[in-house]
């Protein structure tokens, strides 16, 4: 290393070099500081949305039993409270009464005309028979089933079966495996109050939303001091164009800068993967039934972790695509920028070397693969407004369906960096290849 | 005065080969976005929105069950017995009670005799053991045939009532879907779009395939061409240019058709309610087809600035650079000291990224793919009551690989051009230093 830098400096150029090192440092320094920043930002804005996804969960929310309860305690009451024959269907139960009454009279007077062998009973059935007039029961049968119907349709009697079917369903509420899933949600809840320091859910989400948008501005900031401190460099290299023993020094620099890009593009989150359902709106048994946001599904991934989901695929196929990932985001670019280093500052026979010359000039654009992947990703995943465009193209609201939605699908600070980094590193290797004094093809 | 001849006839006829291909590109685009446009309308009309997703859907399906339940229900000669042993205890109980009623010490002299005439005419013995024909009759009577038709009235009545207080707003926007989709593939019912669809499908399908082959042996032809005339130096120029002509074609067919298709399914759910199936088919979860120029300005549409980043990105180092390095090419033909151009020309293939987004392509496709059949094989239940069964159709569309055909034809392109004209390839400082060495 020293070899190279001695070959290029005359004692005369100890200074400007002291000086370029030690304003490089700083601004690395400074680099180094706000990539750590982000890193931590982006790690707590993963937190606070999963914590988010959490609370409104579909399990929390359209999945529990607690949620439930009140509507179906609404159904039941309604269903039994108001429960009401139809003028139509009284009158078929009231014929339906009339023709069991007439049948029993019919069997009675039957059975009281039958002949009698005693006397004792003969003497009954003429007692009977003179005391009771069968003609004046049956006109009474129609006024009787109506009383009967009228007992059954009584708001007294209903309210009375309301509050014992509510009872029941009280019962039940308080079995144990209910209960067991409600003190989990309420503890999740409660912890996630404490958490926030809040009391109610709608608190709760105006907390979070508040707390992400400040995270989203600082990242802003952030992202944006780490891409100036890259410009700075690049800056230096035009006005240093002209003073060619300071380009060694300063390419080394460089090549640092490119490490803590590379380093907080692979570790801070990249892309977030949102999957819910928008809303549930209907009206089931006469109420009203609505469920929003119900989130399916959350997921917040650095490319190390695309590559470890990847991994994790039983499928051989998906485990090499994990592989090309992790080729083309780390060891692709780790190797290239060592390669770059030892390119400029070793003897012709190594720079010359094929791989060493393919890594420092040629390499860089496959890192763009990763990029590709998540843009194409994003596009396929996240944006997926197809359905939402092709019923707003039939003038049809969308808003009261039940649709997957993705839209809250987002890419991340960690893959601007990332981008950052591999337009960084091409232009490096331009660089070089206009500084190099060996062969760059 | 014979080169001019020959050049005319290469041409006239490369230009016929060149416009065949562009005709076959053609088509092919038009077959590929018609394929596009009806796969997106099979999802929409069987997107699990008005499917799995819809009350309304669900309400119809179980009524369904419901009603055939009430129409077909009959009482059996167990439930006879039981109704007829719950109507005798009810009697019993009655009768026990009127006579312990009456056996109440009375006061009033009416009282008296009324309990007198009981007990002369009726004894509670007898009128217990009478309850048992009492009981027979009423249950003959509510079992006969009328009586159960008029019971069935009640309960469907009943259970029409309960329908009615169930619905969501899916049934209203799944009839105006179907009447709009039902209308444009003039069809009655969801069998005929269906078969239509297939139809259609089938038949496009066997066309882009033929179109596809069209197409690249039109460029093949091109490519033998140039072979046999390789050793012809004066028509070189001629055949480069037409040949940067063709991979035009190329690339404009690759960019504007579908890459990738995914398309997740519910293929069936079954699931057991009193004994009948109720089923649900074909139910797409999520369908998606996109051409690169359809992910360029997706990711160019959104408000997000780091979208609009990375389509800007994309559509530099994917569509136009590689647009203007085959100009540039072809331009190095009549301009050889062109610096710009021959930067272009041999030094900017790091920053084309078309053989990235090959790889690129294919990993997301693979990646994706694998994803989706773990996920939706976590769909697949297979109990007595409740058969799932999803399908992942994601597959590689035309587009990938015309657009790969790109890639190859480019490659070619440059190793020829690079060996036509070596003494561009190399930069000036490193010629220097070689001559230096010299």
């Amino acid at each position: 290393m020293f070899f190279y830098i001695e070959n290029l400096t005359a004692k005369k150029n100890l200074l400007p070099r002291l000086l370029l090192i030690l304003g490089l440092a700083i601004l690395l320094s400074v680099e180094g500081f706000l990539g750590w920043q982000l890193h931590t930002l982006s790690s707590r804005q993963e937190q606070i949305k999963s914590d988010y996804s959490d609370v409104n969960s579909i399990t929390l929310g359209l999945l529990s039993v607690n949620n439930w309860q009140d509507k179906v305690f609404g159904m039941v009451n309604q269903q039994v409270k108001h429960f009401k024959l139809s003028p139509k269907e009284k009158q078929e139960l009231q014929v339906e009464v009339e023709q069991v009454l007439y049948a029993l009279i019919d069997k009675a007077e039957a059975m009281v005309n039958k002949p009698q062998k005693s006397l004792g009973a003969k003497l009954k059935q003429l007692v009977v028979k003179s005391f009771v007039k069968t003609d004046k029961i049956t006109a009474q049968v129609p006024a009787f089933a109506r009383s009967i119907i009228a007992k059954v349709d009584n708001p007294k009697q209903k309210a009375q079966l309301s509050t014992m079917a509510m009872s029941k369903f009280n019962e039940a509420r308080h079995s144990a495996a209910i209960d067991s899933t409600m003190h989990a949600n309420q503890s999740l809840t409660d912890k996630m109050f404490r958490k926030y320091s809040v009391s109610s859910l709608d608190a709760l989400g105006k907390k979070q939303t508040a707390l992400l948008e400040n995270i989203r501005m600082e990242t802003f900031v952030y992202c944006f001091g780490m891409l100036s401190c890259v410009l700075a460099v690049l800056a230096c290299w035009w006005f240093l164009r002209k003073r060619v023993e300071l380009h060694g020094t300063l390419f080394v620099m460089s090549l640092l800068f490119a490490f803590i890009l590379l380093a907080v593009g692979l570790t801070a989150s990249m892309i977030e993967v949102d999957c819910r359902i928008g809303s549930l709106d209907f009206v089931l048994l006469g109420q009203h039934v609505v469920f929003q946001n119900q989130v399916l599904f959350y997921e917040s991934k650095s490319i190390m972790g695309v590559v470890k989901v990847l991994f994790q695929q039983p499928a051989a196929d998906s485990i090499a695509v994990g592989a090309l990932i992790l080729c083309f985001s780390i060891l692709f670019p780790v190797t290239k920028l060592i390669a770059t280093g030892v390119h400029l500052l070793s003897n012709r026979k190594i720079a010359e070397n094929r791989v060493i010359k393919f890594f420092a000039f040629q390499s860089g654009k496959w890192s763009m693969a990763d990029v590709i992947v998540i843009a194409i990703l994003m596009t396929y995943i996240g944006l997926n407004g197809l359905l939402n465009n092709q019923l707003a193209a039939l003038n049809i609201k969308s808003s009261s369906l039940t649709l997957i939605t993705t839209n809250n699908t987002a890419l991340q600070p960690g893959y601007i960096v990332f981008i950052s980094f591999v337009l960084y590193g091409l232009i490096l290797s331009t660089i070089l290849k206009a500084i190099t004094p060996y062969d760059a093809h | 005065m014979r080169t001019k001849l020959h050049n005319l006839l290469l041409i006239v006829g490369l230009s016929i080969l060149l416009a065949g291909a562009a005709y076959f590109g053609y088509r092919e685009h038009k077959l590929v976005k018609e394929q596009q446009v009806i796969k997106q309308d099979y999802s929409l009309v069987n997107s699990i929105t008005f499917g799995l997703f819809s009350i309304d859907t669900w309400r119809d399906r179980l009524s369904d069950v419901m009603n055939d339940r009430i129409n077909g229900y009959s009482i059996t000669p167990q439930q006879k017995k039981d109704i007829q042993a719950a109507v005798e205890k009810e009697l019993h109980t009655m009768v026990a009670k009127v006579i312990k009623e009456i056996d109440k010490p009375q006061k009033s002299i009416t009282g008296k005799v009324k309990k007198i005439a009981f007990h002369v005419l009726a004894d509670s013995d007898s009128l217990q053991a009478q309850v048992r024909t009492f009981a027979k009759t009423i249950v003959r009577k509510v079992s006969s045939p009328s009586s159960q038709a008029r019971l069935k009235d009640i309960a469907s009545s009943k259970m029409n009532e309960l329908e009615g207080q169930t619905f969501d707003q899916t049934s209203e926007a799944n009839e105006q879907v179907t009447k709009y989709i039902y209308r444009k593939y003039q069809v009655q019912d969801s069998a005929g779009f269906e078969k239509t669809v297939n139809q259609r499908l089938e038949a496009i399908w066997v066309l882009t395939i033929k179109n596809t082959v069209f197409m690249l042996a039109c460029v093949l032809t091109a490519l033998l061409l140039w072979v046999a005339m390789r050793k012809q130096v004066h028509l070189r120029t001629t055949l480069f240019v037409m040949a940067v002509l063709f991979a035009g074609v190329v690339l404009v067919v690759g960019l504007t058709s579908p890459v990738i298709e995914v398309d997740a399914r519910v293929k069936s759910v079954d699931f057991i309610l009193l004994g009948e199936h109720v089923t649900f088919q074909n139910q797409v979860l999520f369908f998606q087809s996109k051409s690169i120029s359809g992910i360029i300005t997706t990711l160019l549409s959104q408000q997000k600035l780091e979208a609009i980043t990375v389509g800007m990105l994309i559509l530099l180092f994917i569509v136009l650079l590689p647009f203007i390095r085959l100009a540039a090419k072809g331009a190095h033909m009549f301009y050889k000291n062109n610096k710009v151009i021959n930067y272009l020309a041999f030094e900017a293939s790091k920053w084309d990224m078309a053989d990235v987004m090959i790889v690129g392509m294919l990993m997301t496709y693979i990646g994706l793919n694998g994803i989706l059949k773990s996920q939706l094989a976590n769909l697949n239940i297979h109990t007595a009551i409740l058969t799932t069964h999803t399908v992942n159709y994601t597959s590689l569309q035309p587009g990938y690989f015309i657009f790969m055909g790109y890639v190859i034809f480019e490659l070619v392109l440059s190793y020829l051009l690079r060996r036509m004209a070596p003494a561009f390839v190399k930069p000036k400082r490193y010629r220097n230093i070689k001559r230096a060495e010299k």
